[in-house]
């Protein structure tokens, strides 16, 4: 009888420790998907906000373009919008604020590995659902609007994916984040619902940020807003300078990120581990 | 092994009065008042012990066993646990130690109880084919194979449990801490796991910390016992020590009732006679009641474990 290799502590053993169990991980966290199939499709369906946007930007453009924004473009622009919001969709905040209010985190602390990984794991066994859903909505866009469809250059195409990949780790550090505010607070997701309404409005949820006023559309896309959603849309559809936008981005990456180290630090500090 | 010194945790916890007044007044100055859940607390625990863990609610068990595992940091006070600091929470800490909490469960309520399985296998760098060998073993000393494919929330409480234990072990930690790992269990399922523990802790030479309500635990487990009260510790050494502390005296039992043995001190009570006298009394008093009654059935018993431990609490006796 003999027990597992000792596991090191250091950063280079942990990140080891991560993708040897990564397979396992998203093996298990898969099949918790297709146990929640049905509210699965559910959730993915009602991120389709983008489609609504959609059918009244274009209806307010039928008869001259707003800014610059004809049908044909508002039509790429939420339909990009609409593929890049399931990409980067995650619902940790829900799940983590759940977990420390219910003392439910506490099994997963007492686990040689860091908690939100396999929230991570979660998150990404998603994607599947995901483009089972997005895939025939799409197909619907094509169909509907077949001009709206076009092809990206490697270059644009390969920084749209680089993109899409930093607005998923920037959206889902935001939302572990606002989950991990139940450390300190019992109705924590009061400050998720304000955080939400500013950032449709700030991360080209509802609009392109190109309809702002001039002098705020450089200072919007600054911000960490625009970083997990409008950058990979305007990446893609060519009104941004592709260099800057991705620094912007890997930016906010990396502060929140070690933003998130830090809380992370110090919420468990204060978890009482309540109920368990 | 597991060396506690002057282990302290207070909690600081809002007050409000009750009624419209005092949710209005909590709005702009709110109350707080300091709990000492354990206070200057101090133990070691050898490689291999197995230890009761007994108290009161709100004594402050829960609150120790979650800072020996690392859920807690201490407000003061040193903990060390295998060599490690518990709230570093060091992987190669972790690897060593489970927590099985009755009232909560680490399980996917909604995958069959093997997807735990194979997901603490990966967490805790399980290597397969050891991990196969400890699941079949755990498995077989629990009779749980039918439970593997079920999804977790068509389990029955006990089974549920068993499930947990195997989840909690699957990495063959060297100290397990169970905080009431019987509760709510009827009473076949509590001695199914108490034997399993038991067999655990001969096969592994695991350390074992309990707390539980139910004291056949605490009798059929755990050798030594540390009692617990308002977060400080009452009592540290072997239950026959206690009892002979805290419950010196004996009852000697008939088991049918003879009027003539009242004369020398015994009462009638549901068809039985009983005395309790001093225990370095009660081999002479089964003498006179042989010598009165030759053909009677009788015994002599100790205090239950419940009473003794409850007048540990009430008399703060120990």
């Amino acid at each position: 009888m003999s027990r597992p290799a000792p596991l090191g502590s250091g950063t280079a053993a942990r990140l080891w420790h991560v993708v040897r169990a990564w397979p396992a991980l998203q093996q298990v966290a898969f099949s918790g998907m297709v146990a929640y199939r049905a509210e699965m499709v559910i959730w993915v369906l009602s991120a389709t906000l983008p489609l609504v946007m959609l059918a009244l930007w274009s209806a307010a453009a039928a008869d001259a373009p707003i800014g610059g924004w004809d049908q044909l473009g508002f039509t790429r622009y939420f339909a990009v919008n609409l593929i890049v919001r399931q990409l980067t969709g995650a619902w940790v905040v829900w799940e983590l604020n759940w977990q420390i209010r219910q003392g439910e985190l506490s099994p997963r602390l007492l686990r040689p590995m860091h908690p939100l990984v396999f929230n991570l794991a979660e998150t990404l066994a998603a994607l599947p659902f995901r483009a089972l859903v997005l895939f025939p909505l799409v197909g619907v866009l094509a169909v509907w609007r077949p001009e709206a469809l076009f092809l990206p250059s490697p270059s644009v195409g390969a920084a749209f994916l680089l993109s899409v990949a930093m607005a998923f780790f920037a959206a889902w550090s935001v939302q572990a984040a606002f989950g991990m505010l139940a450390f300190w607070f019992e109705q924590s997701m009061g400050f998720w619902s304000a955080w939400f309404a500013v950032w449709a409005l700030c991360a080209g949820y509802f609009v392109p940020l190109d309809l702002f006023p001039a002098g705020w559309v450089q200072l919007v896309r600054a911000l960490p807003f625009y970083s997990t959603l409008g950058a990979p849309i305007d990446i893609l559809l060519g009104r941004v300078a592709i260099g800057p936008t991705l620094a912007v981005q890997a930016f906010w990456v990396v502060a929140l990120g070690a933003g998130l180290g830090l809380m992370w630090r110090a919420g468990v500090r204060r978890y009482g581990a309540v109920g368990a | 092994m597991i060396e506690v010194r002057g282990l302290t945790k207070t909690y600081r916890v809002p007050v409000r009065p009750p009624g419209l007044g005092g949710a209005l007044r909590s709005l702009w100055s709110r109350e707080h008042r300091e709990v000492h859940a354990v206070a200057d607390l101090s133990f070691t625990i050898r490689p291999g012990e197995r230890v009761g863990f007994l108290g009161p609610t709100g004594a402050g068990k829960t609150t120790t066993l979650k800072m020996l595992s690392g859920l807690l940091y201490p407000s003061s006070g040193e903990v060390s646990v295998l060599g490690h600091v518990p709230q570093a929470r060091e992987p190669a800490f972790l690897q060593q130690i489970t927590l099985v909490m009755g009232q909560k469960q680490q399980l996917l309520w909604d995958l069959p109880a093997a997807e735990s399985f194979e997901l603490n296998r990966a967490l805790y760098g399980v290597e397969r084919a050891e991990f196969r060998r400890t699941l079949d073993e755990l498995v077989a000393m629990l009779h749980a194979e039918p439970l593997l494919e079920k999804p977790v929330r068509n389990l029955s409480l006990g089974e549920r449990m068993k499930c947990e234990l195997i989840a909690s072990l699957v990495h063959r930690p060297q100290v397990l801490f169970l905080d009431e790992p019987t509760i709510g269990l009827d009473v076949e399922m509590q001695v199914q796991v108490r034997q399993f523990v038991a067999e655990l802790n001969r096969q592994t030479g695991a350390t074992v910390l309990l707390t539980s309500h139910y004291m056949q635990d605490i009798a059929a487990l755990t050798p030594r016992l540390l009692i617990i009260d308002q977060g400080r510790l009452r009592y540290d050494g072997s239950l026959d020590d206690l009892t002979r502390r805290v419950a010196p005296e004996r009852r000697v039992v008939v088991q049918a009732v003879v009027p003539e043995l009242e004369a020398l001190g015994l009462v009638a009570h549901e068809g039985r006679m009983v005395a309790t006298v001093p225990a370095a009394e009660a081999n002479a008093l089964l003498q006179r009641v042989l010598a009165v009654a030759p053909l009677v059935e009788l015994g002599v018993e100790v205090p239950p474990l419940d009473e003794v431990i409850g007048r540990v609490f009430r008399e703060g006796r120990a």
